[in-house]
């Protein structure tokens, strides 16, 4: 009796390969009219000492501001197995809060609540994400306008250190501060 | 007098297979049977991967001895080698050439110098040659009046981690010695089968602002937002018609489980408590079993979602999260030891939903994500010891675990 098993399997490896590889989200490309509106000061030299060093565009200016903002956000760290926020970490708060509602008014605040290694799961995840609400909720409580944060757990999957130190766990169980133009 | 044997009938099932009574069966009480290569195929690399592949598979099926010596000889030699003269079962196979690069595989088993079952089988490449020794695996195992292992067929899916919030979605047979990456470049976590026939399935997508549930048509690969929503969004699982989803949401960074109908696109909202409720699995006597944290530490709970009343399912250990089920059996992880981070933290169990006994599966190593196969006769895990990230198999009624090591990455989630 033959038994023909394999070209379902051997189509659909055929279909697959057709999509093995799916692309990244792209990003706008405000690059490229930053590089064009560049070149158009550039060709009038009276006034291009000024416009050169005003060149940027907005997209560029806002990048750097979020990068400068980023840096001096500062992570909040957690307890394991926990989502409230420690003593040691509650002064972060207020000090962000301050941040956020001045220099960064009017961008957008993603938290990302992490996890050690200990476990991938469902469980996890959401105890990310109550971390990064514990958070949302202390930054409202601060003034911050609640509509203005998103929240994400990336769970163990976003891991700061990989080793298998306590001090490596208990940098990965974390909340940080994204910022979104 | 039909009540009491109904009664009787309904007991003597039960014990003759309560999974989690341990059956231990003895080594040397299992037949014995050794493989002859008759292949006439020129790649000596081809067929000793086979051999090796269907060797390891007969051994999984955990019904046999498996001899592991290799040895020769012609298809159509009319005894066995002198050296199998004793063995219960001689299972023969030759791989040969066929038109246009495929191969045609005949396999014989001879029992006592007769030949007790023989096929043909068409391989149509070798990359795939795997499912081939599955697929002679589950014959075999059928012809010997064994539980069903259709499971040894399936396809499993996986997200690998290869870097920081860069995943890749892979398809494999069950040992990981196929592996075919269908989603990458991007940080995409659970993918969950759609369907029994597995040509779909759903997946989270963490590349955005916010998270979004994707479904991804392998047939056309057509990829569909289901919903993005803020917090997170997974699927834990899929009615057995594919009709229903049961996902674990958190719209307003409050995590609940959720039910979704596909066809109407509506969502019902299943569980309010105000801590952690997620993994939510669908039960063969219509409840849903599920992971809460209301008691104070995560545990496992049923839902009726009709009356909306919860019970407790699980009464032993501190900590226990991710729970798959298959008729009467819920297998669960547990963290154990009392230390943060020993050795043995966390370990699978197997309780029988009508008897409440519990059978510990594993015993070293982190052990999590179990899934019960389509069939409940085998349990897919992740075992990551020290830095190797495995799949494990659980063979339920032998009392036997399998691992296949995963070369590179860490394995996220994965469905089969």
């Amino acid at each position: 009796m033959k038994s023909i098993l394999f070209s379902g399997v051997v189509a659909a490896a055929l279909l697959f390969s057709g999509c093995s590889s799916k692309d990244p989200k792209v990003e706008d490309d405000s690059g490229a009219s930053a590089a064009s509106s560049y070149s158009t000061t550039s060709s009038t030299p009276s006034s291009s000492s000024e416009s050169v060093s005003g060149g940027l565009s907005e997209a560029e200016l806002k990048a750097q501001l979020i990068t400068r903002l980023e840096g001096e956000l500062q992570t909040i760290n957690f307890d394991f197995d926990k989502f409230n926020i420690n003593a040691q970490n509650r002064s972060k708060v207020p000090a962000n809060a301050g941040i956020l509602k001045g220099e960064a008014r009017g961008l957008t605040t993603k938290l990302e609540g992490n996890c050690d290694e200990w476990g991938s799961d469902e469980y996890n995840m959401a105890l990310g994400l109550k971390r990064a609400n514990e958070v949302k909720k202390a930054l409202v409580a601060e003034g911050v306008d609640g509509s203005s944060i998103t929240m994400v757990s990336y769970g163990e999957n976003s891991p700061l250190c990989t080793e298998k130190t306590r001090e490596c766990w208990a940098k990965n169980r974390r909340v940080d501060f994204k910022l979104l133009p | 007098m039909k009540f009491l044997l109904a009664f009787l009938f309904s007991v003597v099932t039960l014990f003759a297979s309560d999974a989690t009574i341990e059956i231990v069966k003895k080594v040397d009480s299992l037949p014995s049977l050794a493989i002859e290569d008759s292949s006439t195929v020129d790649d000596g690399t081809f067929r000793m991967k086979f051999f090796k592949m269907l060797s390891s598979d007969l051994n999984v099926l955990s019904i046999f001895n498996v001899e592991k010596r290799y040895a020769t000889v012609s298809f159509d030699a009319s005894s066995v080698l002198v050296e199998n003269k004793d063995i219960n079962y001689v299972l023969r196979y030759k791989i040969e050439d066929a038109i246009g690069g495929k191969y045609n595989i005949y396999v014989k088993m001879i029992s006592k110098d007769e030949v007790v079952f023989s096929k043909k089988y068409e391989l149509n490449s070798q990359k795939i040659f795997m499912f081939s020794a599955h697929a002679i695996a589950y014959d075999i195992n059928e012809f010997m009046g064994e539980d069903s292992v259709e499971w040894i067929k399936r396809r499993v899916i996986f997200s690998k981690l290869v870097s920081a919030h860069n995943s890749q979605l892979v398809i494999s047979d069950y040992t990981l010695s196929y592996q075919h990456v269908i989603v990458s470049g991007g940080f995409n976590v659970f993918p969950k089968w759609a369907n029994k026939e597995q040509n779909a399935f759903y997946y989270t997508s963490l590349d955005g602002a916010t998270p979004v549930l994707k479904h991804l048509d392998l047939k056309s690969s057509k990829i569909t937002n289901i919903k993005a929503v803020d917090g997170m969004i997974i699927c834990s699982d899929v009615s057995e018609d594919g009709s229903k989803l049961l996902l674990s949401m958190a719209p307003t960074g409050q995590p609940d489980v959720y039910e979704y109908d596909v066809k109407s696109k509506k969502y019902k909202q299943l569980t309010s408590f105000g801590g952690i409720d997620v993994n939510a699995q669908y039960m063969s006597d219509g409840k849903i079993a599920f992971v809460s944290d209301r008691m104070g530490n995560p545990n496992i709970f049923s839902l009726n979602p009709k009356t909306g009343s919860v019970e407790q399912m699980v009464y032993y250990g501190k900590n226990n999260s991710t729970c798959s089920t298959h008729g009467n059996y819920l297998v669960y992880k547990s963290r154990e030891s009392s230390e943060l981070f020993d050795q043995n933290t966390f370990n699978l169990h197997l309780m029988s939903t009508k008897t409440d006994a519990i059978r510990r599966l594993t015993a070293v190593g982190v052990n999590e994500f179990p899934r019960f196969s389509i069939d409940g006769d085998a349990i897919i895990f992740i075992k990551n010891y020290q830095t190797q990230s495995s799949i494990g198999v659980i063979r339920v009624h032998h009392n036997k675990n399998f691992l296949f090591p995963l070369a590179k990455g860490k394995i996220q989630s994965l469905d089969w």
